[in-house]
């Protein structure tokens, strides 16, 4: 157990720790029983070693996320909710995530990502304290990220965060050049970049990842090329470059609505995007996704389980949790549906709860609503869940034990097939077949013919003999191709 | 009733000049309605008429009004206002001896009030000229008047000032309806002749024949010939318009009505055809009228493949109203499975799109419409063609004929450059100028029918504010320098792109027409040139260009939910297309090859 300052985190302050919320023990109701007979224990291949790295490792097993909504300030670009951290009591909100957490405490995660906001906006102790807890959520082996904010690290925290069990960090470095960072709203001077990633190496992480953004307004192909080769210099395995975009809500929005600035020229970005390809390339650093780049066996193992379609859980405010594979035909993980990652005392979902159902409800008739979402059984059927983004409501409905404040998205099979497809093609290991069909019970050949055909005569899409993926000229207009993906025909 | 005691008349007049009002006023002046039960505008009975405020199908009714202690029986034959459906005031005119002029006096003269007093000359109508909405505070009634009698020679005094919306005047309308419109003539003692002018069909009852008896009479359970089908039937009932169907025994010379007799299609009748009687037929027809020539083609077809079916149920039930509308099955490369649709003219195939859609809520791929040419071959026949797609090889063409009409406009004399620009630029010949008033003038020309069939009304409109207003009449078939111009996307020719087009023009035509597709055709993966040939040289290229980026950056698990209805969005909007080869084209761009504006 690492040490921590035990005032920032008090096990007392967690009286339901071993008790969840309901005060039921682990249990689902008989209707739920008989549609999934493992509902209540569920088996991910939890026990699976991962530690040994493949090569565009398929991940198997339940993704965990947590995320921070708190930064220092607000990036002019970010579209993802957080607040400022200023004179907030981020205590009370981690032990709200730590409790949501409990939650789930039938699941061995496989991937552990803290992200935001900036967890780095935490103190530190906190930040600590929230990945020791994580991380013994966590199956041996697993990989376990934190996002950092190159301005927000210290000696103490990396090496707190290390003892934890956080085994890889993710710098938003964004871009080395100050008149790109000063226009980002980015905390953090290139300086801080070098230095906090010298740190991490000196304080022993070996798997270290840089975000970068180009096509910022205003660059040119030179401004992008000075940035990749500055990452470059600092060795890390591994790149995400996003191109940028103009989320709704916004500073840069707005100040492209009003002409204050604009996007660069589609020809300037995509040169952008081809020469980072081809230069990452060249330094060892291979696509393995759209935007993301990495040494071979260093791809970010929990994001992979996105796009693998993997079922993970969200924990915080603003965050979603997957309904996963659900089996089609009989085939895939066994109860990998939705109810997997159900919460037990939380899975009335606010918009069929009423004032009755919380903790009292289930604890007088002792039944676990877990299957029924929206008054929609799930056997069969899965959800996206996605917690509402605002702070205060999160924290007392966590606090009361009342249902958490969420937006159920249902996903049938239909869509779980179509979404399998989108996200596995943006992999550039692209849709495994038989990982396909053995997920979702169906043939993607068969499924998606019409689209396959069609794209494999342009040469955007080539079908090789146990995948199908898309070519290297098809990832600049991938969404023209995805779309075709996204609904059956 | 005696002969000298009917009178059958029509009123006719430009859109919106106030016939239905005046209509409506008649029938509850002669007691025909009451006031209460009058809903507005009676006479017309679809809804696409009554929001259009025009009237499609003529219809007849019958009234009885007394005058000076003598009843009269005064059948009003109505008819629609409207250029395309020219042949249906000219079918109703014929079977009146009267017409009652209406024009409004705010705005006066306008081009279907000349052409609809032309129809009734030519039907031989006696025509009363009636100056409507005098009540209103921008009338100028002197002024009208002194328009009718420059133009149609109707003495100014002669003509009545009323209100059809208060009911001013129309007592003396009808008064002079009785006293100045002659009776029919009185041909009793001959064999029977009746003049079918409409028809509709009724799902209970089969065809309803509309007719006017000439000579002689029609009785109930008579065995009755159409003389131009030779086809012979029994009555079953015949009626009065009152304006509801009222069964009668018999209809004498002279009367106005209907008549069932057990006919199952409507295309088993033919309007203007003579129905007479079986045991003792006349030895000659009516003169019926020129049978209405479908000058307008366009084809349909289904959104989506699998509602063929329903799209040839829904155009078969629309043909039984309508006997002027024709739809054959077509087979395009391009499009599919769909129908050639004959139309009498731009307003007809609105209508029919509009009842398409509301009636039967199916999706359709329409492309512009074309007119029909006649095609001189080599071997010194004719030949008809709806399409553009259906010109033989060039090597068996010895000449092409395009339609000519008699175009006239009416329009504000500051406004006269802007029109006349506009037509000559459209191959129109100027026949003749005639100033109606100072501020107003009519112009006739020759015109082209494909020039002026798309959107050369909207911009006349356009230019003169609104104000102008133009007909036109089918003269015939006329050769011209005409080229086909075919337009290859992505090196595939669009057969639904051609077009046939005057030569002089054809270049200019075939670039803004690439210009419209290549904006109305979204970018695809690849790079897609558009090109116009003509004869098969290649004349103009466009291109369009090729994504260069269209990628999400960012998809992880908080963003499938949001991604993933953008790209159905994104599919979406690719079902309304047709896939010719590897390329989506949206529907708008088979819409944009008549459309010649910049």
């Amino acid at each position: 157990m690492v040490e921590y300052d035990s005032s920032l985190i008090e096990a007392d302050r967690f009286p339901n720790r071993d008790a969840p919320l309901s005060g039921l023990a682990p249990q689902v109701g008989p209707d739920a029983d008989r549609r999934m007979p493992d509902a209540g224990t569920v088996r991910l291949d939890a026990t699976r070693p991962h530690a040994s790295r493949r090569s565009d490792p398929e991940p198997d097993g339940t993704g965990l996320y947590v995320h921070v909504p708190f930064c220092r300030s607000k990036c002019r670009y970010c579209g993802f909710y957080s607040v400022p951290v200023a004179g907030r009591h981020t205590g009370r909100l981690v032990d709200c995530l730590l409790r949501e957490l409990d939650q789930y405490d039938g699941i061995e995660f496989t991937t552990g990502y803290i992200g935001g906001g900036s967890p780095t906006a935490l103190p530190a102790g906190q930040l600590i304290g929230l990945a020791c807890q994580v991380a013994q959520r966590l199956v041996s082996g697993a990989e376990f990220t934190v996002e950092c904010n190159p301005g927000q690290v210290e000696p103490g925290l990396l090496e707190g965060l290390r003892q934890a069990g956080v085994n890889r960090l993710s710098f938003g470095a964004q871009s080395f050049h100050p008149a790109e960072l000063e226009l980002l709203g980015r905390g953090h001077r290139a300086e801080d970049i070098r230095s906090s990633v010298d740190l991490a190496r000196r304080v022993g992480y070996d798997n270290l990842g840089l975000d970068l953004i180009f096509a910022l307004p205003g660059s040119s192909l030179t401004d992008w090329q000075y940035s990749v080769a500055a990452a470059l210099d600092l060795g890390v395995q591994h790149i995400s470059a996003y191109s940028l975009s103009f989320e709704p809500g916004t500073v840069f929005d707005a100040w492209r609505r009003s002409g204050r600035l604009s996007a660069v020229e589609e020809d300037l970005d995509r040169a952008m995007y081809d020469w980072t390809i081809e230069r990452l390339g060249q330094a060892g650093l291979r696509q393995y996704e759209i935007s993301n780049f990495a040494r071979v066996g260093c791809e970010c193992r929990h994001n992979l389980g996105y796009w693998a379609n993997q079922p993970y859980v969200g924990i915080g405010p603003g965050a979603a949790s997957s309904a996963g594979i659900l089996p089609v035909s009989g085939l895939g993980v066994p109860n990998a549906g939705f109810c997997v990652g159900e919460p037990r005392g939380m899975g009335v979902p606010a918009m069929t709860a009423d004032t009755d159902h919380g903790q009292g409800a289930q604890g007088r008739d002792g039944r676990a609503p877990s299957c029924s979402w929206a008054g929609r059984p799930c056997h069969g059927q899965g959800a996206r869940v996605t917690n509402n983004p605002e702070i205060e409501s999160y924290v007392i409905a966590v606090e009361n034990g009342a249902p958490i404040p969420r937006e159920v998205q249902p996903v049938n099979a239909a869509d779980t097939l179509c979404e399998t497809a989108v996200l596995n093609l943006r992999r550039r290991a692209g849709i495994d077949l038989a990982t396909f069909a053995r997920q979702t019970g169906h043939d993607a050949l068969r499924t998606f013919a019409g689209p396959i055909q069609r794209y494999r005569d342009l040469g955007l899409i080539e079908v090789t003999p146990g995948a199908v993926r898309l070519t290297a000229p098809a990832l600049p207009i991938a969404d023209s191709i995805l779309c075709d993906f996204a609904a059956l025909e | 009733m005696d002969i000298q005691h009917i009178r059958n008349f029509s009123i006719v007049a430009h859109i919106d000049h106030g016939k239905s009002t005046l209509a409506d006023r008649m029938l509850e002046l002669t007691g025909t309605i009451t006031a209460r039960e009058a809903k507005d505008q009676i006479l017309d009975s679809m809804d696409i008429e009554r929001e259009r405020g025009i009237t499609i199908k003529a219809s007849g009714v019958t009234m009885e009004y007394e005058r000076d202690g003598e009843t009269y029986m005064l059948n009003l034959i109505d008819t629609p206002g409207h250029v395309d459906f020219h042949y249906e005031v000219s079918r109703a005119l014929t079977a009146c001896e009267g017409a009652l002029l209406v024009v409004d006096a705010s705005q006066g003269i306008q081009a279907q009030t000349l052409a609809n007093a032309y129809v009734a000359t030519e039907a031989g109508a006696e025509i009363l000229g009636v100056i409507n909405k005098v009540d209103l505070p921008a009338a100028q009634p002197e002024l009208v008047a002194e328009e009718i009698e420059h133009v149609l020679g109707i003495r100014r005094n002669e003509c009545f000032r009323i209100s059809a919306k208060t009911g001013l005047g129309v007592k003396d309308l009808l008064d002079a309806v009785c006293d100045l419109l002659p009776p029919p003539a009185d041909r009793r003692h001959e064999p029977a002749r009746a003049l079918i002018y409409d028809s509709h069909y009724d799902d209970y009852r089969g065809v309803i024949c509309y007719v006017r008896v000439f000579s002689g009479t029609l009785k109930v359970r008579q065995k009755i010939r159409l003389m131009g089908e030779g086809s012979a039937y029994q009555v079953t009932e015949l009626g009065k318009f009152r304006p509801d169907m009222r069964p009668v025994d018999e209809l004498g010379t002279g009367e106005v009505g209907y008549v069932i007799a057990n006919i199952r299609n409507l295309g088993d009748v033919h309007i203007g055809d003579t129905i007479t009687d079986d045991a003792r037929p006349a030895p000659d027809a009516l003169r019926g009228y020129k049978p209405p020539m479908q000058m307008v083609f366009s084809d349909f077809y289904p959104g989506n493949n699998t509602e063929y079916p329903r799209l040839r149920a829904a155009f078969e039930r629309l043909a039984l109203n309508d006997a002027s509308f024709s739809f054959i099955p077509q087979n395009s490369q391009a499009l599919g499975f769909g129908f050639r649709c004959g139309f009498l003219g731009l307003l007809h195939m609105e209508i029919i799109q509009e009842r398409l859609e509301r009636e039967n809520d199916i999706d359709v791929v329409q492309t512009a419409p074309t007119v029909s040419y006649e095609i001189l071959l080599s071997d010194g026949t004719a030949k008809r063609i709806d399409s553009p797609s259906e010109l033989p090889d060039r090597t068996q063409v010895q000449e092409i004929r395009e339609p000519f009409v008699r175009l006239e406009i009416i329009t504000t004399t500051d406004t006269i450059g802007g029109v006349m620009k506009l037509a000559e630029s459209r191959r129109c010949k100027l026949v003749k100028t005639d100033y109606l008033s100072p501020t107003r003038v009519l112009f006739e020309y020759r015109a082209p029918l494909s020039e002026i069939v798309y959107d050369f009304y909207d911009q006349i409109k356009g230019i003169s504010h609104g104000y102008a207003t133009m007909d036109y009449e089918f003269t015939g078939f006329e050769a011209g320098d005409l080229v086909k111009i075919d337009i290859l996307v992505n090196h595939t020719p669009v057969e639904a792109l051609s077009l046939i087009v005057h030569r002089s023009n054809a270049e200019a035509r075939g670039r803004k027409l690439i210009i419209k597709l290549r904006r109305s055709i979204p970018r695809h993966q690849f790079e897609i040139p558009l090109q116009v040939a003509i004869g098969g040289k290649i004349i103009a290229r466009e291109t369009i260009k090729a994504y260069r980026k269209d990628v999400t950056a960012k998809l992880y698990g908080g963003d499938v939910t949001r991604k993933m209805k953008v790209l159905k969005r994104q599919k979406e909007g690719k079902k309304r297309m047709k896939s010719i080869g590897s390329v989506e084209i949206p529907q708008e761009a088979f819409m944009s090859v008549l459309d010649t504006s910049d």
